[in-house]
C-alpha cells in the first residue's frame, strides 16, 4: 500500500503555515497503509542565496566520523559550513556555496556510510523507521513550519526496511526536488540503466528514487513541471499516485489505469491531497468539498 | 430512533451498537464519521441507517436488508457485495462503488470514480452523474444506469450485464458493444430514474453497453483448431 500526503498553502504569510504539525496528522491518520517508516518534506522559507539546506544521514554512526568527513568534504570543495545539528545519526547542516551542487553530492555521496537525504535551498526531508508518532518524537516535525510539505507512509514492497530506502526521495543532483510514491514502477530497471548511463547517481534500490531523478532531469532541460508530469504518465510503466514538490509547489500524477487512490481537496487559501480523506478531516474536520482525480491525470500548484 | 456519535466511539464500539440496534428494526442516526473506513458492514436484518457525513472505504458492505443514506462521500468499494436493500449517497462515490453486489439496489447521487460496478452478479447501481474508467468491468448480471457521462473501456470482458447510459460513452471496452434501447427499455429507465428521484435530462437518448459474448468461454479459438495439451 503505502500512504502519500501534500499540503501546499496559497496565500500570503503562507511562511507561517503548520505545515509539520499537519502532515503528522495526516500521516497518523493513514497509519494502516504503512508502518515501516515514515518521511516528510518541508519546504518554506529559503536558507538565502548563495547557501545550501543539506539532511544528511549516517545509518551505522558510530563517532561521527562520516560527519566529520562530510563537513571537511565541503569545506575543500570551497564551502563553508553555517549551522549544524545533530539527532542521533541524521545531521541538518547549512552551508554556503555558490557552485553546482553536483560537485557536492558527488563529494558526500564518495563517503563510505554517509547517505544525503536532501540538499536545496528552501525544503528539507525528514525520514526515519517507524509511524508518523515516532518519527515526529525524534525529530520534532510538528515544529515545522512553512508553505509547502510532503508525507510518507511505508509498506515496503520493492526494497529493504531502512532509513535509505524511504521516502520522500530527493532527485540528486537538483536542489530542492522530492517526490513521494505509492505503486510500483514495473519498467524501473530499463528506466535506471538509462539515466545511469547519462551520469546519475542513485543512492538506493527503490523505485521510486527514479521518479525523483526523472522529473528533474526534465525540470533540467527546461520543461514545465506540469510537462514533466504528463510525460511521466507515458514513460512510466506499472501503478502510481505520486507527489512532487519543487521550491514553488507540489503536484501530483496518476497512472493510466487509477489503480492507487488519492483525494484533493481545495480552497481559495490551501490545497491538501492524501492516499484517503480520512486523512484531509484530521487537519480539515468539517465537511468538504473533496475531488477524486482518475486515471492520467496529473496537476500541480505553484507560486 | 437510535443516535450515535462516531466520533466517540472506536470503530468496533461503532459496529457492535450499530448491529444491536439492526437487530431490533430500529432507525439509527449516526453523526460525525469523519471518513472513517468499515461502518456499518455486515448487517443482516431490516433497518433504516442514516450516516450525517463522508464515510470512508467499504462502508455499507455486505449488506442484508438494510436502507443506508449516506449525506456525503463515499471512499472505495462504498455498498460492495450488497445482497438486499438500498444503500444512496448523496455526493461522489470513489473506486469500486457496488462491486459484486448480488441484489438490491445501489444509488450514487453524484459521480462514480473508476470500476463503479465491477464485477456485479445481480441488483442495481445507479448513478445520476458520471462514472470513470472501466465502469461494470466483468459485470455477470445486474443493471448499471449512468445518467451522465461514462468513461474508457466501459462493460470490459463483462456477461450478462447491461449498462445504460445517458450521456456520452468515452469508449467501449474489449468484447462489449453500444447498441440502441428498446422501447421497454426507454419505459423502464425513465420509472427508475423518476423512482429514484435521479436528475436527467428532457430527451435522454439512453444508449446500451452488452457483451458481444466472444470471449464468453475465454477461448476464441474454433473448436477445431483447439489441442489437448
Amino acid at each position: 500500500m503505502c500512504g502519500i500526503a501534500g499540503i501546499f498553502y496559497k496565500t500570503a504569510h503562507r511562511q507561517k503555515a503548520p505545515v509539520g504539525e499537519q502532515l503528522v496528522r495526516m500521516m497518523a491518520a493513514l497509519r494502516h497503509r504503512g508502518e515501516d517508516s515514515t518521511g516528510y518534506t518541508i519546504s518554506g522559507e529559503s536558507v538565502g542565496a548563495g547557501s545550501v539546506l543539506a539532511r544528511l544521514c549516517a545509518p551505522n554512526a558510530e563517532n561521527g566520523a562520516e560527519f566529520s568527513a562530510a563537513m571537511k568534504a565541503i569545506q575543500k570543495l570551497g564551502g563553508k559550513v553555517g549551522t549544524k545539528k545533530q539527532i542521533g545519526q541524521h545531521l541538518r547542516l547549512t552551508f554556503a556555496f555558490k557552485k553546482d551542487l553536483r560537485a557536492v553530492a558527488d563529494a558526500l555521496l564518495a563517503i563510505p556510510g554517509l547517505e544525503i537525504h536532501s540538499l536545496g535551498q528552501t525544503s528539507e526531508i525528514i525520514k526515519d523507521e517507524g509511524d508518523a508518532v515516532d518519527v515526529d518524537k525524534k525529530h520534532h516535525i510538528s515544529a515545522f513550519r512553512g508553505t509547502h510539505g510532503l508525507g510518507h507512509n511505508r509498506l515496503a514492497t520493492e526494497s529493504q526496511v531502512d532509513v535509505r530506502h524511504s521516502h520522500p526521495f530527493w532527485a540528486y543532483p537538483f536542489p530542492d526536488v522530492t517526490t513521494v510514491h505509492n505503486g510500483q514502477l514495473t519498467n524501473y530497471h530499463k528506466l535506471k540503466r538509462i539515466f545511469e548511463e547519462r551520469d546519475y547517481r542513485f543512492q538506493t534500490h527503490n523505485d521510486s528514487e527514479l521518479i525523483a531523478v526523472y522529473l528533474a532531469d526534465k525540470l533540467a532541460h527546461g520543461a514545465e513541471l506540469i510537462e514533466a508530469l504528463q510525460d511521466s504518465i507515458r514513460d512510466f510503466d506499472g501503478t502510481f499516485t505520486y507527489l512532487v514538490s519543487t521550491s514553488r509547489g507540489i503536484g501530483y500524477a496518476k497512472d493510466k489505469f487509477a489503480a492507487k487512490p488519492l483525494v484533493v481537496m481545495e480552497r481559495d487559501d490551501v490545497v491538501a491531497l492524501a492516499s484517503e480523506e480520512v486523512a484531509l478531516r484530521q487537519v480539515f474536520p468539517e465537511e468538504i468539498q473533496r475531488s477524486e482525480p482518475q486515471q492520467s491525470l496529473c496537476h500541480v500548484w505553484l507560486n | 430512533m437510535v443516535k450515535l456519535d462516531a466520533s466517540k466511539l472506536s470503530l468496533r464500539e461503532l459496529n457492535t451498537s450499530l448491529k444491536k440496534a439492526c437487530v431490533l428494526g430500529e432507525e439509527i442516526h449516526i453523526a460525525n464519521p469523519g471518513a472513517r473506513h468499515n461502518m456499518a458492514v455486515c448487517i443482516l436484518s431490516k433497518c433504516r441507517i442514516t450516516f450525517d457525513g463522508s464515510v470512508g472505504y467499504y462502508c455499507a458492505s455486505m449488506l442484508d436488508g438494510p436502507d443506508v443514506l449516506v449525506n456525503g462521500n463515499a471512499g472505495w468499494g462504498f455498498a460492495e457485495h450488497l445482497y438486499s436493500g438500498t444503500v444512496r449517497l448523496t455526493q461522489n462515490a470513489s473506486l469500486a462503488v457496488a462491486a459484486s453486489i448480488k441484489g438490491g439496489e445501489v444509488v450514487i447521487e453524484g459521480d462514480a470514480g473508476a470500476r463503479a460496478g465491477i464485477g456485479i452478479k445481480g441488483g442495481l447501481l445507479a448513478i445520476g452523474g458520471n462514472a470513470g474508467y472501466l465502469t461494470g468491468f466483468i459485470a455477470q448480471k445486474g443493471r448499471i444506469i449512468i445518467c451522465g457521462n461514462v468513461g474508457d473501456a466501459v462493460g470490459d470482458s463483462m456477461y450478462e450485464s447491461l449498462i445504460y447510459v445517458g450521456g456520452k460513452v468515452a469508449s467501449v471496452g474489449t468484447d462489449s458493444r453500444v447498441t440502441d434501447v428498446t422501447a421497454d427499455e426507454t419505459k423502464w429507465l425513465g420509472e427508475t430514474t423518476e423512482r429514484l428521484k435521479l436528475k436527467t435530462r428532457k430527451g435522454t437518448s439512453w444508449k446500451k453497453v452488452e457483451s458481444m459474448k466472444t470471449l464468453y468461454h475465454f477461448d476464441k479459438l474454433k473448436l477445431k483448431d483447439r489441442h489437448v495439451v
